[in-house]
């Protein structure tokens, strides 16, 4: 298996080249276009199940897509539904954690659960994240640039903008140091400790959504 | 201190170094990452002007009501990351004193302890521009970061004069007078010409524009989503 990074890191695209034989899973919907004798197998992986728990708690899709050439060579362009970067990391009988919605490809010796996060999820994207484990290559994604932070001690991030993080690292929810920091803006900060890697994104979807908020219609009450 | 802005792509956003007693000032919330001994305050004042009212001055200036000041706290050197909302570019203007800069539309994202940050009531024509009608005024020595929507240009107002549709303004120097008019030859086709009104630049001194317009961009989204 090839791949290529397009595009990066604005509008990023994802493409593969594939020999007979191998294969490559993305989340449903990452498509963008693809040789015509790609097959597409369309499943849960993993069953049931890890499939709703996919969609119900980490925010990702309930089926995902396995693409394999038919009789030779074949090329895909993967890619995610929000402009920005996508980083390529290789597992070996590793881990990765990634944050809600940020997983895009990976290959199939990699497998994806969610983990539990307990309360502290709760103030942060959701009470779920992504475990990636297994071996082979996998492909993440954000809104905005991908920064990748070298972590040697503690290292903080806004809530939001963690986007993946080596399982060296451990993280909990912070506030700012001082109160009047804590009440008048928001600081629900995440702070990780450890040694390891941390990707960052350099926008949040969530503070552009707020943005485009002002601009919805009124609702009309006659 | 140094004032890196990360230049990859069209999200870009500032690392600044700190070393110990420096400190850094930012609108709020646009930290989003920061080394561990930083140190957030949260307060209503840049340097001198402030207060309550200044506050509220800004927020009707599409600004923040606070300022995030950074510093370290354990004596060595620290990095905080700068981010602003929307797609685009930062660029860093270095003031020596001499020269005030306006920045329009929410474009003020971040400035050194040496500048002071004051607002602008812009009278009764800044209610014409579409844009907030205070203005936000950056002067005295230090580094000023401003933000776009797209891509940001910067060009000396010829002689004839400058005109920029007022969703195009980021920052311009002090010196330039303004006026709100028509892009047409008259109102009627003006209008037509979907351009409504502009602002009229003259004088001598630089302007930053955006390749887009925030609120442009924001009508075009606006109706797709549910109604509040």
């Amino acid at each position: 298996m090839q791949h290529r990074i397009l595009c990066s890191p604005s509008y990023s695209l994802l493409e593969v080249a594939l020999e007979a034989g191998e294969s490559i899973v993305s989340e449903a919907g990452a498509m963008a276009w693809m040789s015509a004798n790609m097959q597409t197998k369309t499943s849960t992986r993993g069953g049931m199940l890890a499939g709703l728990k996919r969609k119900m708690l980490s925010g990702e899709s309930f089926f995902q897509n396995t693409y394999a050439p038919e009789g030779g060579k074949g090329l895909i362009g993967l890619t995610s539904g929000s402009p920005g970067d996508i980083v390529a990391y290789e597992l070996d009988q590793g881990e990765l954690f990634l944050e809600k919605g940020a997983y895009l490809a990976s290959q199939e010796g990699v497998k994806c659960d969610t983990k539990y996060d307990g309360l502290k999820g709760l103030l942060n994207e959701g009470m779920f994240v992504l475990r990636c484990t297994g071996t082979g290559m996998m492909f993440f994604n954000a809104y905005g640039d991908i920064a990748e932070v070298d972590v040697d001690g503690e290292y903080i991030v806004d809530n939001g903008y963690a986007v993946a993080w080596e399982p060296s690292l451990s993280w909990k929810i912070t506030k700012g140091k001082k109160i009047r920091s804590f009440l008048f803006s928001d600081q629900l900060l995440c702070r990780f400790s450890g040694t390891g890697k941390l990707w960052v994104q350099s926008r949040s979807p969530r503070t552009m959504s707020n943005w485009v908020y002002q601009y919805r219609p009124v609702k009309n009450n006659n | 201190m140094q004032i890196d802005v990360v230049e990859k792509g069209a999200f870009q956003y500032a690392l600044v170094q700190l070393d110990s007693g420096e400190e850094f000032i930012s609108e709020s919330a646009a930290m989003f990452r920061c080394s561990a001994n930083i140190d957030i305050d949260v307060t209503t004042k840049s340097k001198g002007k402030g207060g309550l009212l200044g506050g509220l001055k800004r927020m009707v200036g599409g600004e923040n009501f606070f300022f995030s000041t950074y510093s370290t706290n354990d004596g060595r050197s620290g990095e905080v990351g700068i981010a602003p909302t929307l797609p685009g570019e930062i660029k860093v203007i270095d003031l020596d004193g001499s020269m005030k800069w306006i920045c329009t539309g929410g474009s003020y994202l971040a400035s050194t302890p040496g500048l002071e940050v004051d607002t602008k009531f812009q009278g009764f024509k800044g209610f014409f521009t579409g844009e907030a009608p205070v203005f936000v005024e950056v002067s005295g020595e230090g580094e000023l970061l401003v933000t776009a929507f797209g891509r940001i240009a910067e060009m000396n107002v010829p002689p004839g004069g400058l005109t920029v549709d007022t969703g195009h303004v980021v920052a311009y120097e002090s010196t330039l007078k303004y006026e709100i008019g028509k892009a047409g030859s008259s109102w009627i086709q003006s209008f037509l010409a979907g351009e409504g009104l502009v602002i009229h630049f003259s004088g001598q001194g630089k302007i930053l524009t955006q390749s887009h317009n925030p609120s442009g961009f924001g009508k075009s989204l606006g109706p797709m989503l549910p109604p509040r």
